[in-house]
């Protein structure tokens, strides 16, 4: 068990450690896997937005609106939507 | 403009430094105190710095609240990602999970405690460190049921059976551990219980 600290990604914070959590499997690239596509390319916003949602209501069954609105919240913290506030 | 060179460079790095000890300062104060007490003014005293210093790092409260949230739901989801990495245990996942809460304790009780009052962008940093935990949850489980090792239930009732458990240590930790850490005293025999619940 390794006690390094990852990377984690600039569009939702997912900590990034195995090579398929990075985007197009490439360890330098600064989104993950969801966020962007495989040449490293930040998807839409509202891409970004619904994928980042069905994982807070796959993993946590929450409502899906009520995920879309955390979601939301979540990506305009992140330093990849900044300029979207 | 003597000396173009290095002087931006320090500044940056002052800046940079002084945006450290508000965020540090601004730990402290919550773990002692709670949100409610966590002014822009406490914050500042606490690190002997002018009031105005605050806001020319945090144009407002909610921004440097959110941010404190969002330093411990990094340095609590970089933990447990490299805690459980590879193919962890349903057991290592626990463990890696206390870990990292028992790290931040003081101040991650007080997010929970007080979530409804937090901005939004700070509750959802929960949100999203909670759906790590229940991720990394799902995944041990699945590799567990596959050798009939585990109970066949819903994963998502997994994860939520193993926050509720553990928020409600937290959210009461000043009952079930006066004075000390809820998780250094309850952890390993919480974890010990929900494997029981599981496991065939
Ligand atoms: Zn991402």
């Amino acid at each position: 068990m390794g006690t390094e600290l990852c990377r984690s990604c600039g569009s939702c914070g997912f900590p990034m450690r195995n090579p398929d959590d990075f985007a197009g499997g490439d360890p330098d690239a600064a989104y993950c896997s969801t966020c962007a596509d495989a040449s490293g390319a930040l998807r839409p916003f509202d891409v970004v937005l619904q994928a980042n949602a069905e994982y807070l209501v796959r993993e946590q069954g929450i409502d899906l609106r009520a995920a879309r609105s955390m979601a939301n919240a979540l990506l305009a913290s992140m330093p990849a939507w900044q300029e979207r506030r | 403009m003597a000396l173009p060179g290095p002087l931006p460079t320090q500044r940056t790095r002052q800046r940079e430094a002084t945006r450290r000890r508000l965020i540090e300062a601004g730990l402290r104060v919550v773990a002692d105190g709670g949100f409610a007490g966590a002014s822009t003014a406490a914050i500042a005293r606490a690190t002997g710095k002018a009031h105005g210093t605050v806001f020319v790092h945090f144009p407002t409260r909610d921004a440097l609240v959110a941010e404190l949230v969002a330093e411990v739901g990094r340095t609590m989801s970089a933990q447990l990602a490299a805690a459980a990495s590879g193919e962890p245990s349903l057991g290592a996942v626990l463990e890696a999970h206390l870990a990292a809460l028992a790290a931040h304790e003081a101040v991650y009780a007080r997010v929970l405690a007080e979530a409804s009052t937090l901005p939004q962008a700070a509750r959802a940093q929960v949100l999203a460190l909670q759906s790590g935990i229940a991720f990394r949850l799902r995944a041990a489980w699945s590799r567990e049921r596959a050798r009939g090792a585990v109970r066949d239930l819903d994963p998502v009732a997994l994860g939520n059976m193993w926050i509720a458990l553990t928020n409600h240590y937290l959210m009461n930790r000043d009952l079930f551990a006066p004075g000390g850490s809820v998780i250094t005293k309850c952890g390993a025999a919480l974890a010990t219980q929900f494997l029981d619940l599981v496991r065939t």
